[in-house]
């Protein structure tokens, strides 16, 4: 199996990059908000962004290395990039743009009908870029960075500017390429939804730092300070103190599982997902679980969203809190502003962050 | 005669054009990709023959190119009135055109293309044969035939430091002047109606490759 090891140092006025992560093929996802140092980072492993100091190396091959003064220009790199905008040569036909990598072999059309025939564009071969769809554009781009045969494939945004029902298939495709070619793929999104359809380690980035890595779900489910919490758009962010066995929300108490890596904090950050805080009928038993976090909450405002619902409801300590349900659930419920409900949280749904603070 | 200013001309001319189209496109290469410090002032300079009067131009060449000029101590080249000086002269004046539209054509090109084909293999020489030519190819096309043209009509500069010596340095503009001070009305009529023609030509051409026509190249 192939591996990549990016570390990436470069300091300027504007800006500071310093990203650390490697991955044992397969699919990583650079994720961070726009901004973030997540083109930079696809940049600086092309070899088209200089740096100060660091190591990149994809098995025994080394792009840079600034202890031994390595930096291997771009074009010698031998990666497949897909740029934002495709970046497909208007002056070429679309063969001749997938063509484009194949240097002077014999065999160079040839490979590339092939590679038409394969993203589904044989009839468009003699058509030029601007003559063709979106996503049509984007499969050039990806047979273009893919008929050189590289062992590395760079992709940023790839799908931002395609419909839901295109970008979905190509992210299929893209993974089923992955798997063919088994080529290691370096894939920056700020959408959870690319992520978990093409990814299978993450690597968040913030401020040109890299702030948490790992297999996907991991990362996700356990982030590990707020800040990656915020980027992942995760909502019920809760402050508490350990007491004990338990936790106390400014007055409230919690009840989670504490481990030993936790026990001796005195503050801890945790946050519980929108759908699964529930809402109890109120004369109705509590079901097993659900009775350990109990709380009487009023509604403040109530959303209609296309997949449910989404409440936000405040607590006795004063802290609101959002809620999602699906639009089937609740039916028999008024839960209008301004109404009085009983809502829990299951222990388990309480996801305590590694470390509070932020980074 | 028309014959022999006007195939002096032609030879002037299209050397003076090779001349211009490599300066004028390795400079504004130079410029834009580089953007070197000063860029204002060189740019400034390299304009300064389209306003200046034909003499002031004409008087800093023959500094440049006569006997205590640098191309006369330095290389021992003599060229005042002679064929190449009118080549000189043709080329300085043609050049800001060539600059000017190599500059704005190449300042186009998007540089995420040009990294594209960093990435699919491309030494620089390459990036420029493969992606920033070809697409610039407009602007330098109208750049050189403005140019060209700007070099075919030159006549102060050229009296200046190559002379009017019939069937030796005496190009198009200079005989029509000739014909003019000796009354040939025939003969001026037919040059003058030559050069009306070329600079027509040129400017229909020009107007026709404006990167402002569509065309595939431009989406």
């Amino acid at each position: 199996m192939s591996r990549l090891v990016v570390q990436a140092r470069r300091h300027d006025a504007r800006f500071e990059l310093n990203v650390d992560f490697s991955i044992d093929g397969g699919t990583l996802v650079l994720f961070g908000a726009s901004g973030a140092g997540k083109t930079s980072t696809l940049n600086a492993i092309a070899g088209l962004l200089s740096l100060n100091d660091g190591k990149i190396q994809i098995d025994d091959t080394i792009y840079y290395d600034a202890s031994q003064g390595i930096n291997l220009p771009a074009s010698q790199r031998r990666l497949g990039y897909v740029f934002q905008n495709y970046a497909l040569f208007p002056h070429l036909t679309v063969l001749e743009n997938i063509a484009f990598g194949l240097g002077r072999q014999r065999d160079r059309l040839e490979h590339a009908r092939q590679w038409l025939t394969r993203m589904r564009l044989k009839d468009f071969g003699e058509r030029y870029p601007h003559e063709l769809s979106g996503g049509q554009q984007q499969r050039v781009a990806l047979a273009r960075a893919l008929a050189p045969r590289p062992r590395l494939l760079l992709l940023d945004e790839p799908f931002a500017a395609l419909d839901r029902v295109l970008r979905e298939r190509l992210q299929a495709e893209l993974r089923q390429l992955q798997r063919d070619l088994s080529l290691i793929v370096v894939y920056v999104t700020h959408s959870l939804d690319d992520a978990f359809a093409v990814g299978d380690h993450m690597a968040v980035i913030h401020e040109g730092h890299v702030l948490q890595q790992g297999p996907l779900d991991d990362v996700f489910q356990h982030p590990v300070n707020e800040t990656v919490a915020e980027i992942f758009g995760i909502r019920n962010l809760l402050r508490a103190r350990i007491v004990g066995s338990q936790l106390d929300w400014l007055g409230l108490p919690l009840h989670t599982e504490i481990t030993d890596r936790d026990r001796d904090r005195d503050r801890v950050s945790l946050y519980i997902q929108p759908s699964e805080v529930k809402i109890i009928y109120p004369d109705a038993p509590v079901a097993e679980g659900l009775g350990d976090n109990l709380f009487e909450a009023e509604i403040i405002t109530r959303q209609r969203h296309a997949a449910g619902w989404s409440l936000r409801v405040r607590l006795s300590n004063d802290q609101n809190i959002e809620i999602h349900h699906a639009t089937a659930a609740y039916n028999e419920l008024d839960l209008a502003p301004g109404q009085k409900i009983r809502v829990a949280m299951k222990r388990e749904a309480l996801q305590i962050l590694r470390r509070g603070d932020s980074a | 005669m028309i014959g022999p200013p006007f195939w002096l001309s032609v030879k002037v001319t299209a050397i003076a054009a090779i001349l211009i189209f490599t300066i004028g496109t390795a400079l504004a290469l130079w410029l834009v990709r580089r953007r070197p410090r000063g860029r204002m002032v060189i740019e400034t300079l390299i304009m300064l023959p389209l306003v200046l009067p034909p003499s002031v131009v004409g008087y800093y060449l023959l500094i440049v190119l006569g006997q205590q000029g640098p191309i006369v101590g330095w290389f021992g080249i003599r060229t005042l009135f002679s064929p190449t000086a009118a080549v000189i002269a043709a080329t300085v004046v043609g050049l800001p055109l060539m600059v000017q539209a190599a500059r704005a054509a190449i300042a186009a090109v998007d540089p995420a293309l040009e990294q594209a084909a960093r990435t699919l293999g491309c030494k620089e020489t390459m990036v420029l044969w493969r992606v920033t030519l070809p697409l610039a190819k407009r602007g330098l096309l109208a750049g050189i035939v403005l140019g060209a043209t700007r070099a075919l009509g030159e006549f102060g500069a050229t009296l200046m430091v190559a002379g009017n010596i019939p069937g030796r340095t005496q190009t198009l503009p200079l005989a029509i002047y000739d014909a003019v001070q000796t009354n040939q009305h025939d003969l001026t009529t037919q040059m003058v109606l030559l050069m009306t023609g070329l600079g027509f030509f040129s400017l229909w051409a020009v107007r026709r490759w404006e990167p402002a026509s569509k065309g595939r190249d431009r989406p």
